[in-house]
C-alpha cells in the first residue's frame, strides 16, 4: 500500500476547508481515488461524474502523465507518487 | 427589521444587509469563482446555498447552528447532497431552486429532477414519480438547460407543483408519488411526437398567497394565470409591452405581481435599453410599468428567472439583479426603485429574508 500526494486546484478549497494537498493510499490509481473520496467524500461529485469517470473538464496527472492517456486506472502506484487534479482548458 | 439579500452570481455569492432598505452593507464574495444558483433560509434558521461550476459540478452548502445563532459566513458542504447514481444517463449539472415545506427540503435540479431531504439537508433522495415520469423521453432542454427550476406548495399537504423548462408544469396530488402535466391552454413551443401534454416552456411561477390554486406563469410563449391549480391556463398580458420574460414574483401582503418583460425570445434584451418592471395589482387583469428610478436608457442587462424576489415586510420590498451585475431595490412595492452602487458579475439568483438587527 503506497501513500500518494494529491494536489487540488484552488477552486476546490471551499470543499476541503482550504486544504490543497492531501494524502491517499492504495496499490493502484483506482484504489487511491477510492481512498481519496472515502477520506473526503465531498470531493467525489466535483472530480467524478455519474459515469464513474473523471468529470469532462477535470484533468488528472499521475506523476505528470495524463490519466486519460492511460489504459485505465489499474496500474500500480508507488510510495511518494503525486496525483495532480486540475481544470482542463476545455472547460473555459 | 433588517433585510438580508443573497445575491448569487456566476463568480460567487454576496450578502447585502440593510437595516432600513436604504443603506446596504455589501459583503466580500463567498464561493469565489463558483456560480451561486439558489438560496434558502430553513425553518430552523440556517442558510442553504447551491453552487455550481462548469468544471467541478454542483453542491449544496449549509450554515451551521439554528435560528438566531447561525453564522452566515460559516458554510459547510453537504456531503450527501442531491445526486444521480453512478451509471445513470443523467448528469447533475446545477441546482436551480431550493425550497422547504412542512419540514421537508426540496431541490429542483438540472438535468431536470426533484430531490427531497427529510433530515434537514443531510441526505437527499430523488423523487422517482417525477424524475422517471412517463413523458421523460420527450423532455428536451431549453436554452438554459433541462432544469426543474420552480416549486410551489399548497395548503393540501399532498399537492405541489414544479416547473421544468422546456417541458412544462407538473402537479402532484398524492404527495409526489405521481405527477400530472398541467399545461392546458398554454401554447406548445417544442412539440413532442407522442406526449402532447408537454412541450411548453415555463420560465417562472408565482402563487397567490391567499389562494394556493391561483397560479401565475411567465412562460416562453406568454403570460398566463390559472384559478384552478393549473387545470386550465389563460393568457393575462393586457398592458405588457412583450409577453416574453423570465421572472414573476408576487408580494405576500398586497398580492401585487411583478414581471420583467424582454423584447422577444430572439433578442432577449430590455426593449429600447430601458430596464422596466411591470406590476399588476388586479390579479393579472392588467399590467402597468412600475419602473420609477430604474435605468431608462443604455440598460441592456436583463433579469434571469431566479434573480427577482420580494420580502415579507410592509410595505413589501422587491429586489432584482441583472445580467449586467446591477442590483435594484424597491422598498414600496415598485412605486420607486434604487439602483445600488455595485457592479457584480452576471446575477443568477436573488433571495431576501427579513431579520432582526443585530441578529
Amino acid at each position: 500500500m503506497a501513500s500518494v500526494t494529491i494536489a487540488l486546484p484552488a477552486l476546490l478549497e471551499p470543499v476541503t476547508g482550504g486544504v490543497r494537498e492531501l494524502s491517499a493510499s492504495g496499490r493502484t490509481l483506482r484504489e487511491v481515488f477510492g481512498d481519496l473520496v472515502g477520506r473526503e467524500p465531498r470531493l467525489k461529485p466535483h472530480l467524478f461524474d455519474e459515469s464513474g469517470g473523471l468529470r469532462e473538464h477535470v484533468l488528472c496527472f499521475h506523476n505528470g502523465v495524463n490519466t486519460r492517456w492511460m489504459d485505465g486506472w489499474d496500474g500500480p502506484v508507488a510510495e511518494g507518487d503525486t496525483v495532480l487534479f486540475m481544470q482542463a482548458v476545455s472547460g473555459g | 427589521m433588517s433585510v438580508r439579500l443573497l445575491v448569487g452570481t456566476t463568480k460567487g455569492g454576496f450578502w447585502l444587509v440593510s437595516r432600513d432598505r436604504r443603506e446596504w452593507e455589501v459583503s466580500e464574495p463567498f464561493f469565489k469563482g463558483w456560480k451561486v444558483t439558489a438560496g434558502l433560509r430553513t425553518s430552523d434558521g440556517r442558510f442553504l446555498a447551491a453552487v455550481a461550476s462548469d468544471i467541478y459540478g454542483p453542491a449544496v452548502y449549509a450554515t451551521a447552528g439554528g435560528s438566531g445563532s447561525t453564522n452566515p459566513d460559516a458554510w459547510e458542504q453537504i456531503a450527501k447532497g442531491p445526486a444521480y447514481p453512478v451509471g445513470s444517463d443523467r448528469r447533475l449539472r446545477q441546482i436551480w431552486t431550493l425550497a422547504e415545506s412542512r419540514g421537508v427540503l426540496y431541490a429542483g435540479v438540472q438535468d431536470a429532477g426533484l430531490f427531497t431531504s427529510g433530515d434537514g439537508g443531510r441526505t437527499w433522495a430523488g423523487v422517482p414519480g417525477l424524475n422517471d415520469h412517463e413523458t421523460r423521453d420527450g423532455w428536451m432542454p431549453g436554452a438554459g438547460g433541462l432544469c426543474c427550476h420552480a416549486l410551489l406548495f399548497s395548503d393540501d399537504p399532498k399537492r405541489m407543483w414544479c416547473g421544468i423548462s422546456a417541458v412544462g408544469v407538473f402537479r402532484t396530488d398524492d404527495g409526489g408519488a405521481s405527477w400530472l402535466p398541467r399545461n392546458k391552454g398554454v401554447s406548445i413551443v417544442l412539440e413532442d411526437r407522442r406526449h402532447k401534454e408537454i412541450g411548453t416552456c415555463v420560465h417562472g411561477l408565482a402563487q397567490d398567497p391567499v389562494d394556493p390554486n391561483r397560479l401565475y406563469r411567465q412562460d416562453h410563449s406568454g403570460m398566463y394565470r390559472s384559478t384552478n391549480g393549473g387545470d386550465r391556463w389563460e393568457r393575462n398580458e393586457d398592458g405588457l409591452p412583450s409577453a416574453f420574460g423570465f421572472p414573476i414574483v408576487i408580494d405576500a401582503g398586497g398580492r401585487a405581481l411583478f414581471a420583467v418583460p424582454q423584447e422577444s425570445d430572439e433578442h432577449r434584451v430590455p426593449a429600447d435599453g430601458a430596464l422596466r418592471v411591470f406590476r399588476s395589482t388586479d390579479r393579472g387583469d392588467s399590467w402597468r410599468s412600475a419602473s420609477n428610478g430604474l435605468p431608462s436608457s443604455n440598460a441592456w442587462g436583463t433579469v434571469l428567472r431566479g434573480a427577482m424576489c420580494v420580502d415579507d415586510l410592509e410595505p413589501g420590498g422587491v429586489y432584482m439583479g441583472t445580467t449586467s451585475g446591477t442590483v435594484h431595490v424597491s422598498r414600496d412595492l415598485g412605486d420607486s426603485w434604487t439602483n445600488l452602487p455595485v457592479a457584480f458579475p452576471r446575477i443568477l439568483h436573488v433571495s431576501a429574508w427579513s431579520e432582526r438587527w443585530p441578529p
